[in-house]
């Protein structure tokens, strides 16, 4: 969260150079004051002195006009006792006194100047441009004039001289700059130091906001996926913290059977491919929904559910149907490629967003089981009492720690002979309270993490134990990753190389799924289980991607019937066209059949009619923990 | 006249720094309000004001003495004697009283720039002057 810190930072900056700006505001204020001040101090001491001098004049020679002041300073011994008296007054501030008379022509003259420096003579003219000197004549009160640092002055002090309430004369008293420059070298310093501070604060905050610049210019390639030109993991990392569940639906997207256009047309046509339905996914959603590339193929779309115009679901179908209807061209390959979607319309009920993913994977995992091409979407009604009963991996691992792990068999009935071919083994788990915990509920979590290949392990290790004393035939579901996991595969080899006579008994039901991607590996796999003596079925076959040619080249024993295709036979005509082919298909390749699901007396019959080798579902037996015989059956 | 005297003043009033620049523009007012029976050329002492005048190109100015109309005299000690019947202004006010023959002074009293024009020698030196220059007129050096 780059931006988060570098915004405070640059608010904190801002506010310290306020405080500062306003430190030095108020330091520059406090010298103003001080000057202020300083000037009333001196201004009201010389206005004493100068009301006492006033008085000492005009009381001795009883001045009753101008003219009498003139002629009181004619007299070059009163003038000179006089400047005497006023140069006491002088000091390193106050650098001039004088005093002035105006003439018959309005011009201002020295009657008398207390200066030590650049004195005038007697009657000298002086030219004023002040409005202050003629002001005092009319108002008859003190004037101040500041000089603006006129040849070192300060301010100007002009003081009447009033007799027979006339002004007859003024006093004129210059005052330096001296004192208030040795306040300003002491403040200098204090001064300084804030304007550093100042100025540096204000380097920080260009460099935070140079750094935010370059965060935002940077910020559109550190979220966005170069290939599909949607936003990455790093995005959707960037906004859970502040996304507001309850604003959206998430929903899961994969690329169904992506791995064989990686696989058929290469990887350069793979990534196309993404590319191009990044762009219908782009096209097909608005403004307000975030697309993110998740992984891979998966994508992760957060669609806003405020709008009223159209729900999630329909945004999704949209969003499906779209993607089947386009043609990608790739190096004049023509290329379909179909979407499954798993749908959580309300993730804010989660406990964060991880979890709501979570779900919406599961839902995608769902959707491809069920055969791809469709949306799942989470039903909170039904699933809670899935999820409210749905087990981690630590209960997982605690089971197997606890040795609570165990198998019910499903028979697999062969109608001809009226005989058990096969039971097939089904993992459950003994919860504490003796209760049997379903596969459903616990092995959607285990997907590829090591406790599913220790339960695998488990699995094999106790269907070994009870199948080694007797005669029965089993089929164990594993799948390609179990199968390349080497300590499955020691397991396998060290149990069914030792013991032929279980190993030929033994029927390994292999998922038929896209996760497949090493053929050439699956064959060499399937190769080590003849090798041992073992059968090998293809379980769900229908529901994959039905790569005919690798099976036929494993030389698989069973075909075991999707059960999506079997459970609706009986009124579905195209599903009993399909079944009758992949019968027919089997035979022909040498290969026997099993239907799975078979819930019904009607679906039972029908599967007759098509010569079906082995039949499996409820309609016969349900799973059990003991071995049933044939009489047990229906 | 008188305002831009004024605003001369003022103007040195707040660009202190510059003081001799404004004493320049002073004297070059000053001069051009005065008038001869002939053509005036300004001649002075000070060299630095001479070559800030002759860069102002106002007034006409010659760097020799005797070819001058008007001296203008920082210093009355190097006022030669060729050159002491010429039209003299000073710029010292005690100057005024040390050579009789100066007209006028342009000085700092206080900090502030004063004009001063001594009417009865202006009037002996046929020199005439405009009415701006006219309050800056006095009857004798005090």
């Amino acid at each position: 969260m780059v931006k988060k810190k570098e915004l405070f930072l640059f608010l904190l900056l801002f506010l310290l150079g306020i405080f500062f700006i306003y430190v030095y505001d108020n330091i520059k204020e406090a010298k103003e004051d001080i000057f202020n001040r300083i000037e009333k101090h001196q201004v009201e001491q010389i206005s004493h002195v100068l009301e006492n001098i006033e008085k000492d004049i005009l009381d001795y020679s009883e001045i009753k006009n101008s003219k009498d002041l003139l002629y009181l300073f004619e007299n070059k011994s009163t003038r000179e006792d006089y400047e005497h008296i006023i140069s006491l007054m002088l000091t390193s501030n106050v650098k001039y006194a004088y005093i002035l008379y105006k003439d018959e022509r309005d011009r201002f003259r020295f009657l008398l100047d207390a200066s030590k420096t650049d004195k005038a003579n007697f009657y000298q003219k002086l030219d004023v441009t002040n409005s202050e000197y003629r002001t005092i004549y009319r108002i008859k009160k003190p004037q101040v004039i500041k000089q603006h640092d006129m040849e070192n002055l300060y301010l100007t002090y002009l003081y009447p001289i009033i007799a027979n309430d006339t002004v007859v004369g003024l006093f004129s008293i210059d005052i330096t700059t001296n004192i208030q420059e040795i306040i300003l070298e002491s403040i200098k310093p204090l001064e300084t130091f804030f304007m550093v501070l100042i100025i540096s604060l204000i380097l920080l905050m260009i460099m935070t906001v140079m750094q935010l610049f370059h965060y935002f210019v940077t910020r559109k390639k550190i979220f966005t996926d170069p290939l599909t030109r949607t936003f990455n993991r790093n995005y959707l990392e960037e906004i859970s913290s502040m996304l507001n569940l309850s604003h959206y639906s998430i929903a899961m997207l994969d690329l169904d059977k992506f791995k064989v256009i990686n696989d058929t047309y290469g990887h350069k046509a793979g990534d196309y491919i993404l590319a191009q339905a990044a762009k219908v996914f782009k096209k097909s959603i608005r403004d307000s929904d975030i697309l993110i590339r998740y992984g891979g193929e998966e994508f992760l779309l957060l669609i806003n559910n405020r709008h009223k115009d159209s729900s999630t679901f329909s945004i999704c179908e949209r969003l499906k149907d779209n993607l089947s209807k386009q043609t990608f061209v790739y190096d004049t390959n023509e290329i379909k490629v179909n979407v499954s979607i798993g749908l959580h319309k309300h993730p804010a009920l989660e406990k964060n967003m991880q979890e709501a993913i979570k779900i919406a994977d599961r839902m995608l995992y769902i959707a491809k089981k069920n055969g791809r091409n469709q949306i799942v979407c989470y039903d909170e009604k039904s699933q809670n009492d899935i999820s409210s009963s749905s087990k981690n991996i630590g209960f997982v691992k605690q089971a197997l720690n606890e040795n609570r792990i165990t198998c019910y068999y499903q028979p697999i009935y062969c109608n001809n002979y009226n005989t058990i071919k096969n039971y097939e083994a089904l993992v459950r788990i003994i919860a504490k309270d003796g209760s049997i915990i379903s596969p459903l509920q616990f092995l959607p979590q285990l997907r590829h993490t090591n406790i599913y290949y220790k339960l695998t392990q488990t699995i094999l290790l106790l269907v070994f134990e009870k199948f080694k004393h007797n005669e029965k035939h089993v089929s164990i579901n594993i799948n390609f990753s179990d199968l390349i996991n080497p300590d499955i595969e020691n397991t396998i080899i060290s149990h069914l190389g030792s013991n032929p006579h279980l190993a030929s008994r033994v029927t390994f039901e292999i998922l038929e799924s896209d996760e497949i991607d090493n053929i050439k590996l699956f064959k060499e796999k399937i190769k080590l289980l003849h090798s041992l003596k073992a059968k090998v079925s293809i379980d769900d076959f229908g529901s994959g991607y039905s790569n005919f040619k690798t099976i036929i080249d494993i030389e698989a024993n069973y075909l075991k019937i999707d059960g999506s295709l079997i459970k609706n036979i009986d009124t579905n005509d195209k599903d009993f066209k399909v079944v009758k082919s992949i019968i027919h298909f089997a035979h022909q390749a040498n290969m026997q059949t099993i239907a799975e699901f078979v819930h019904s007396k009607e679906v039972f019959d029908k599967l007759l009619e098509l010569d079906i080798d082995y039949l499996q579902g409820y309609y016969i037996a349900e799973p059990k923990s003991t071995l049933l015989e044939v009489h047990e059956l229906f | 006249m008188k305002a831009i005297i004024t605003l001369l003043f003022s103007s040195l009033v707040l660009l202190a720094s510059e003081t001799n620049h404004l004493q320049v523009k002073i004297l070059e007012t000053i001069i051009t309000n005065i008038h001869l029976d002939k053509n005036i050329v300004v001649w002075s002492d000070n060299k630095n004001l001479l070559a800030e005048l002759k860069k102002h190109n106002v007034l006409l100015t010659t760097n020799i003495c005797e070819d001058a109309t008007v001296i203008i005299l920082q210093d009355k000690r190097k006022l030669e004697k060729e050159c002491s019947s010429k039209h003299i202004f000073v710029l010292n006010y005690n100057s005024l009283s040390h050579v009789p023959q100066s007209f006028g002074a342009l000085f700092w009293k206080k900090g502030r720039p004063n004009i001063v024009l001594i009417e009865p020698r202006i009037k002996s030196q046929l020199i005439k002057i405009s009415k701006d220059l006219e309050p800056y007129l006095e009857e004798r050096v005090w």
